[in-house]
C-alpha cells in the first residue's frame, strides 16, 4: 500500500474526485498556475496539467468573491472545492460562508442545496498573528456548516471525499506543520506524518471519530497536531504506569459524542488538548458536553489544555509557549490522578 | 462557588416549617453531610446534613422562623480552588485568581473580616463517580481516606475501603449515619453493638434512640438474625415510594380503629351494562362504574364522606376518591377529584391517564392527596373479601373484590349469577358501625340496580 | 423602442405583469398597515420596470438573485404570488415553508435562488451560477439584481473583476433609485452613473431609463444575448425611483416632496398605459379589465395564504442540511 504525506494524500483525493465527476471543480489563489507552487501548500499540484485551468481555476486575491462565487456555482450545478491559503484569510469570506452558505438550505425551506467544500490550513508556523491561527471553533458554532480536521493521510483522503460527496457546505481544517509538503514548501519543524493510503475508493465517514491508543486511566481528546501531542503525552506517562486513552474527534461537527461520553465513563477523567485559545474554544465546548452527559462518571475536574487567550505570536520561543506540548499535557493529566 | 443550603421537602403535604435551631454558626466550618440544622414538621423533629463542605454564610433562618420549603436560609462558601496549572483565560489570568485564594482554605477575602476562625479546613470533596459508587454500597464517605486531586475522595478510595472490609457491600465495621453516629457519642454509647435498621443494615438514628430510651428495636428489616449475607436474596432500600407507603399502612394501623364489613352483591345488572356501554365504544372498566356509585352513596351519606382534622370531623360537600393502583414502585393511589359532577366518560378517560401516568411515575404530589374516601379493587387477583386499611385522614375504604359466578336462590330455583365482595373498612373512631353499615347497604343497592342512580 | 416593434402580446403582458407586481405591494402594504404580517417588508413600488423588463429577457431556467427588496423580481421571474404571499403571513405554504421571510423568498425552480439581505452578497453568488452554467455548457444566464448602494460593498469589485476575467454569462443590474436606505446617491459616490465602473473591470456598462419598461427590457434583452453568445457579462445601470420608503418603518424625511411628485410624474405603469392607449393596442375597457384579473389573483393570493397553516413549532429544527429528496 503506498505510503503518503498528507498533502499528497488530499491531492490525490481530489484528483479522484476530479476525475470521478465532472462537476468537481477546484477555485483558489496559485493553485493551478504553470510552473507555481500548486496552493499555499502544494496540494493542488500538478493538477491543472492534468484538468486544465477552468477546472483548477486561479482566482485574483478576493477571498470574499471567490467564495461567494463557489456558492452560485455549487447551487447551480456544481460541486467546487474552494480554499484559502491560510485559514486566517477566512475571516474575509464570513459573509459568503456564515451568512449564506450556512443558511441557504434553510432559508429556503430546504429546496435548495449548497455542496461546497472550503479547505483551509491552520497552525501557527513562526509566520506570525496573522498567519497563524486556529479557528475551527468559530465555525463549529455556525448551524449548517460540517467542520472536518483530519490528522493523518489516511482521514485526510478519506474525509476530503466524503466532503465532496456531501451536499453541505463543509469546512476541511488542514495543519501546516501536518501537510509534508516538499520542496520549497517544507516546513521547518513540520511533523509530517506519513501513512498508509490506499489506492482505491473509500470515504471516512463524516461524524466519526476514532481511538487512537486505547487506556483506562484518562481520556485525551486532541484535534489536528494536538493529537499528535496527546499521542506523546500518552508516551511518557505510560512509563509512569498510567494509560491514557487518545481520541481523535476527525470532524468537529458533526461531534461523535458517543465516543468520547463512552471513553469517559470508562475512564472517569478528561483532559482536551487543542491549539486555539482558551476562551469560547472547542474544548469548552467538549467540556460541557462531557459535563452534562457523563457527570456522574466523572472522577476528576475536566481540563481543557489551550493556548493563553492571546495572539499567536511570532518568536520561536513565545510559539512554544503558546501552542500546547506533551508536557502541558502529561501535567494536566497528573494534576487530575 | 458556594452551595446554597435549601430547606428541604419533608412529608407529604408540608409547605414551611419550624425551624429550630443551628448545629453551626456563620463563619464555622462545614463537613458535607454532617447535621447542620433542626427543622420541625406537624409530625417530627428531624436533623438536616450541610450539603457540602465549607464555611457556612449568610445565614438567615433564626430558631422559631416559619421557613418555606425548598427556601435557601444560609449559603456553605467554598474553599479556594486548587492551584491551577493552566491559563485562567480572558476571565482572568491564573495569577490574577491565585492573589485573591486564601491559602488557608477559609473562603473569599472579605470572610476574614468576620473575625471567624474556621476550626478545620473543610474536606469532604468528593468526585460524582466515587459518590455513586459509595452511595450504591453504602459506604460513609467521611470514613473513607482521599487521595484523589485537592484532596478529594476518588472512586479508587470507596474501593480501598470496601475491599479492607472483606467482601463488597459487607462492612466489618458497622456503618452508622452521621447523626446517629453524634447522637451515640453524645450520650456515650457504644453503638458498634447495635444494630441497625437502615438500608445495607446501616445504624440509624432510631436505633440509637431506641437503644437510649430502652424500647425493643423493630423487627430487623434485612437479614434475620442467624443468616448468613450470602443467603440475601435481595436488598431493597426503604426508600420514596416503599418508605412513605411503609410510614402511612403504619400510621393507619396505629391510628384508626378499623372495623370491616362486608357484603356480597349481585353484579349482574353491573355486568350488563358494562357490556352495553363498550359495545357502543363507551370503554368503562367497573372502577369507573364504582366511581359513580361511590359517588352517589357519598353523597347520601355525608358521614363516609370526611375526614379527622385535629379534633374535628369535616364532613366535605365535594366527593373526591382516590384509586388505588399497583405501580413498579409500589402502591399510589392518585384522587379523581370532584366524581359526583363528571359523566362516566369522562371518568372513564381520567382514570385512564391517572393509571398511566400512576406507572410511568408522572404523577404530582397534588395528584396523590386530599381525597375524600378510597376505592381499591382486588377482583383482577382473584380476591373476594379482604381488609383495606383506612387512608388517612379519610374515614372509610372500599374494598372490591373478583365478580363470579355463583350459585344463588333467585325467589325459588338456583341461578348462576355474578356475585361480587365488597369490604368495607370504616374508623370507627368517626363512625359507627349502624351507618357504616348503611352506607355499604346503599352501595350494594346502586351495584345491583345501577339504574337508581338516574333517579 | 416604439411599442409597436414588439409583438402587442409581450407588452401587454409587460404591462400586466408591472402592475401585478404594483397592487401585490399595494396589498402588502395595507395588510402590513392591519397588523396581518408579522414581519417588516420593503416595497418594490415605482420599480417594477426594472424587475419586469429584465425578466422578460430570461428564460425559466435561468438564474435571478436578489435582495432585501425582492417581491418585484420574484413575481417577475415567475414565483407564485401565492406561495409568496403564504411566505410573508408566515404560513407553511409559503415558498420557504415559512423559514426565509419577506427577505429570502424565492423558489429555485424557476430559477429564483432564496433573495439575500446582505447587500452586494449576491452579486458573486451571481457571478457563481454563471460560471457553472458556463462550465456545464447549459446556455443559461445569470442576473443579479441589486441597488447602487450594493456598488460600494467590496463583494461587487470582486465579482465584476472574476466575472469578466472568466467573461461569464452574467448580467449584473444595477437599480439605481438614488437612496440607499436614506443616503443619498451623491453622498456616496464620487461618480455620476454606477456603470462607469464597469469599464474599471473591463465589461460594458450602459445607463438604462429603468422606469421604462422597454428601454429596459431592450437593454436586457441585448446583455443577455451577449452572454448567451460567450461574450461576457455587462453592467446595466438602471435609473429608477423607489416610491415608498426603504421599509415599512421610514417617514421618508431625508427626500423631498416635490422630488417625489417628480418621480411620480414618471412612474412606469402610467407611463406604459399611457403609449398602450395612444397606440391603441388595448382599449380602456381592456385596462380595466386587466385590472380586475389582476386584482383578482392578489385576492387569492391572500386568500391562499390566510387560509393556510401556519408550520409546527418543532419545524424550526429541521432542514439545517439537506435531506435527500
Amino acid at each position: 500500500m503506498p505510503q503518503m504525506s498528507i498533502a499528497e494524500a488530499l491531492r490525490q483525493a481530489i484528483r479522484e474526485e476530479m476525475a470521478r465527476d465532472a462537476t468537481v471543480f477546484c477555485l483558489g489563489e496559485d493553485i493551478g498556475v504553470p510552473g507555481g507552487f500548486g496552493g499555499a501548500f502544494t496540494v493542488t499540484l500538478g493538477l491543472s496539467d492534468e484538468f486544465g485551468h477552468e477546472r483548477i481555476l486561479d482566482t485574483p486575491i478576493s477571498e470574499l468573491g471567490l467564495t461567494g462565487i463557489a456558492v452560485g456555482a455549487a447551487m447551480a450545478g456544481l460541486r467546487p472545492i474552494a480554499d484559502v491559503q491560510y485559514g486566517d484569510f477566512l475571516f474575509l469570506a464570513m459573509d459568503q460562508l456564515a451568512n449564506q452558505a450556512a443558511k441557504m438550505t434553510y432559508m429556503s425551506g430546504g429546496t435548495v442545496k449548497v455542496p461546497l467544500v472550503m479547505r483551509a490550513p491552520v497552525g501557527a508556523t513562526a509566520r506570525g498573528s496573522q498567519h497563524a491561527q486556529s479557528l475551527e471553533a468559530f465555525f463549529c458554532h455556525v448551524p449548517g456548516l460540517k467542520v472536518l480536521a483530519p490528522s493523518t493521510a489516511y482521514d485526510a483522503k478519506g474525509l476530503l471525499k466524503a466532503a465532496v460527496r456531501d451536499d453541505n457546505p463543509v469546512i476541511i481544517f488542514e495543519h501546516k506543520l501536518l501537510y509534508g509538503s516538499k520542496g520549497p514548501r517544507t516546513e521547518k519543524g513540520a511533523l509530517s506524518p506519513i501513512g498508509e493510503v490506499p489506492d482505491e475508493d473509500y470515504v471516512v465517514p463524516i461524524g466519526q471519530g476514532i481511538v487512537r491508543r486505547a487506556g483506562r486511566d484518562v481520556t485525551i481528546v486532541g484535534k489536528l497536531l494536538t493529537v499528535y501531542r496527546a499521542l506523546e503525552a500518552a508516551a511518557i506517562l505510560a512509563e509512569e504506569g498510567v494509560e491514557a486513552e487518545v481520541i481523535d474527534p476527525r470532524t468537529l461537527v458533526p461531534l461523535d459524542k458517543r465516543l468520547i461520553l463512552e471513553s469517559v465513563r470508562k475512564t472517569g477523567r478528561l483532559v482536551i488538548v487543542e491549539e486555539d485559545n482558551l476562551t469560547g474554544g472547542w474544548a469548552s465546548d467538549v467540556a460541557a458536553i462531557v459535563a452534562e452527559e457523563a457527570f456522574w462518571w466523572l472522577d476528576a475536574p475536566v481540563k481543557r489544555v489551550s493556548a493563553p487567550d492571546v495572539p499567536p505570536p511570532f518568536a520561536p520561543p513565545m510559539e512554544q509557549l503558546y501552542v500546547p506540548s506533551a508536557q502541558r499535557v502529561v501535567a494536566a493529566v497528573r494534576s487530575l490522578l | 462557588m458556594p452551595t446554597d443550603v435549601i430547606v428541604p421537602p419533608l412529608g407529604q403535604t408540608v409547605d414551611t416549617l419550624t425551624f429550630v435551631s443551628w448545629y453551626k454558626q456563620e463563619g464555622e466550618a462545614v463537613r458535607a453531610g454532617e447535621p447542620l440544622f433542626v427543622v420541625e414538621t406537624d409530625k417530627a423533629t428531624l436533623d438536616v446534613e450541610a450539603p457540602a463542605g465549607g464555611v457556612l454564610r449568610q445565614v438567615t433562618a433564626r430558631p422559631g422562623d416559619e421557613v418555606a420549603v425548598l427556601s435557601v436560609i444560609a449559603v456553605i462558601a467554598g474553599k479556594a480552588e486548587g492551584e491551577l496549572e493552566e491559563f485562567g483565560g480572558a476571565h482572568g489570568s491564573s495569577e490574577e485568581l491565585r492573589g485573591n485564594q486564601d491559602v488557608s482554605g477559609a473562603g473569599e477575602g472579605p470572610a476574614q473580616a468576620s473575625g471567624v476562625q474556621p476550626s478545620s479546613p473543610p474536606r469532604l470533596l468528593a468526585s460524582p463517580r466515587a459518590r455513586r459508587l459509595a452511595d450504591r454500597a453504602g459506604v460513609p464517605l467521611q470514613d473513607v481516606s482521599p487521595t484523589g486531586p485537592e484532596g478529594a475522595i476518588v472512586e479508587r478510595d470507596v474501593r480501598a475501603y470496601l475491599g479492607a472490609r472483606g467482601a463488597e457491600g459487607e462492612p466489618a465495621e458497622p456503618a452508622i449515619t452521621p447523626v446517629a453516629r453524634r447522637m451515640a457519642e453524645e450520650a456515650g454509647l457504644d453503638w458498634h453493638r447495635l444494630r441497625g435498621s437502615g438500608p445495607a443494615g446501616r445504624i440509624v438514628r432510631g436505633d440509637v434512640d431506641r437503644a437510649l430510651t430502652g424500647t425493643a428495636p423493630p423487627a430487623p428489616a434485612t437479614a434475620a438474625p442467624g443468616l448468613a449475607p450470602a443467603d440475601l436474596l435481595d436488598t431493597i432500600p426503604l426508600r420514596s415510594v416503599r418508605a412513605v407507603i411503609a410510614q402511612r399502612m403504619l400510621q393507619s394501623h396505629r391510628e384508626t380503629a378499623p372495623v370491616t364489613l362486608t357484603a356480597e352483591a349481585d353484579a349482574g345488572r353491573l355486568v350488563a351494562l358494562r357490556q352495553d356501554l363498550r359495545s357502543r365504544d363507551l370503554d368503562v372498566s367497573y372502577n369507573d362504574l364504582l366511581l359513580a356509585i361511590l359517588a352517589r352513596c357519598l353523597q347520601e351519606h355525608p358521614r363516609l364522606n370526611a375526614s379527622l382534622v385535629d379534633d374535628q370531623i369535616h364532613l366535605w360537600r365535594r366527593v373526591d376518591i382516590g384509586l388505588a393502583v399497583d405501580t413498579e414502585r409500589g402502591l399510589l393511589v392518585p384522587v379523581v377529584r370532584d366524581v359526583a359532577a363528571q359523566g362516566l366518560r369522562q371518568l372513564a378517560r381520567q382514570t385512564r391517564l391517572l393509571a398511566e401516568r400512576a406507572r410511568s411515575g408522572q404523577l404530582t404530589p397534588d395528584e396523590l392527596q386530599g381525597g375524600t374516601f378510597t376505592l381499591t379493587n382486588l377482583g383482577m387477583y382473584g380476591i373476594d373479601a379482604f381488609t383495606p386499611l383506612v387512608n388517612l385522614p379519610e374515614t372509610a375504604i372500599l374494598g372490591v373484590g373478583r365478580i363470579k359466578e355463583q350459585a344463588v336462590w333467585v325467589r325459588d330455583h338456583v341461578e348462576g349469577r355474578p356475585t361480587v365482595w365488597l369490604s368495607l373498612t370504616f374508623d370507627h373512631r368517626l363512625v359507627d358501625g349502624g351507618p357504616a353499615a348503611r352506607f355499604l347497604q346503599a352501595v350494594v343497592r346502586y351495584v345491583e340496580e345501577p339504574h337508581l342512580l338516574l333517579a | 423602442m416604439p411599442v409597436n416593434q414588439l409583438d402587442p402580446d409581450t407588452v401587454l403582458s409587460l404591462y400586466r405583469q408591472m402592475l401585478l407586481i404594483r397592487r401585490f405591494e399595494e396589498r402588502c402594504n395595507q395588510l402590513y398597515l392591519q397588523g396581518r404580517i408579522p414581519s417588516t417588508l420593503h416595497l418594490y413600488i415605482g420599480q417594477e420596470a426594472v424587475a419586469v423588463g429584465v425578466c422578460a429577457a430570461l428564460g425559466r431556467e435561468d438564474y435571478v438573485t436578489t435582495t432585501h427588496r425582492p417581491h418585484g423580481h420574484a413575481i417577475a421571474k415567475g414565483v407564485a404570488p401565492r406561495a409568496i404571499m403564504a411566505e410573508l403571513f408566515a404560513k407553511r405554504t409559503g415558498c420557504c415553508k415559512g423559514k426565509g421571510g419577506s427577505m429570502h423568498v424565492g423558489d429555485i425552480d424557476v430559477g429564483v435562488f432564496p433573495a439575500i439581505a446582505i447587500v452586494g452578497a449576491g452579486i458573486p453568488i451571481a457571478a457563481g451560477a454563471a460560471l457553472a452554467a458556463k462550465r456545464l455548457g447549459n446556455g443559461r444566464v445569470a442576473v443579479s439584481f441589486f441597488g447602487e448602494g450594493a456598488a460600494n460593498e467590496g463583494a461587487f469589485h470582486e465579482a465584476l473583476n472574476m466575472a469578466a476575467i472568466w467573461d461569464l454569462p452574467v448580467v449584473f443590474v444595477c437599480e439605481n433609485n438614488l437612496y440607499a436606505a436614506s443616503t443619498p446617491v451623491s453622498t456616496a459616490f464620487k461618480i455620476a452613473d454606477v456603470a462607469e465602473r464597469a469599464a474599471a473591470y473591463g465589461l460594458p456598462g450602459e445607463v438604462v431609463d429603468g422606469n421604462d419598461v422597454l428601454a429596459v427590457y431592450e437593454a436586457a434583452d441585448r446583455a443577455v444575448q451577449r452572454a448567451r453568445a460567450g461574450q461576457g457579462p455587462t453592467l446595466l445601470e438602471c435609473k429608477t425611483y423607489r416610491q415608498v420608503g426603504h421599509s415599512r418603518s421610514d417617514p421618508r424625511t431625508y427626500r423631498s416632496r416635490d422630488e417625489e411628485d417628480e418621480w411620480a410624474q414618471r412612474d412606469p405603469i402610467q407611463r406604459l398605459a399611457s403609449r398602450l392607449l395612444d397606440e391603441e393596442v388595448i382599449a380602456p375597457e381592456g385596462l380595466d379589465e386587466i385590472e380586475r384579473q389582476i386584482m383578482a389573483q392578489v385576492d387569492e393570493a391572500v386568500a391562499f395564504a390566510e387560509g393556510s397553516p401556519y408550520p409546527q413549532p418543532e419545524e424550526a429544527l429541521e432542514d439545517v442540511f439537506w435531506r435527500q429528496q
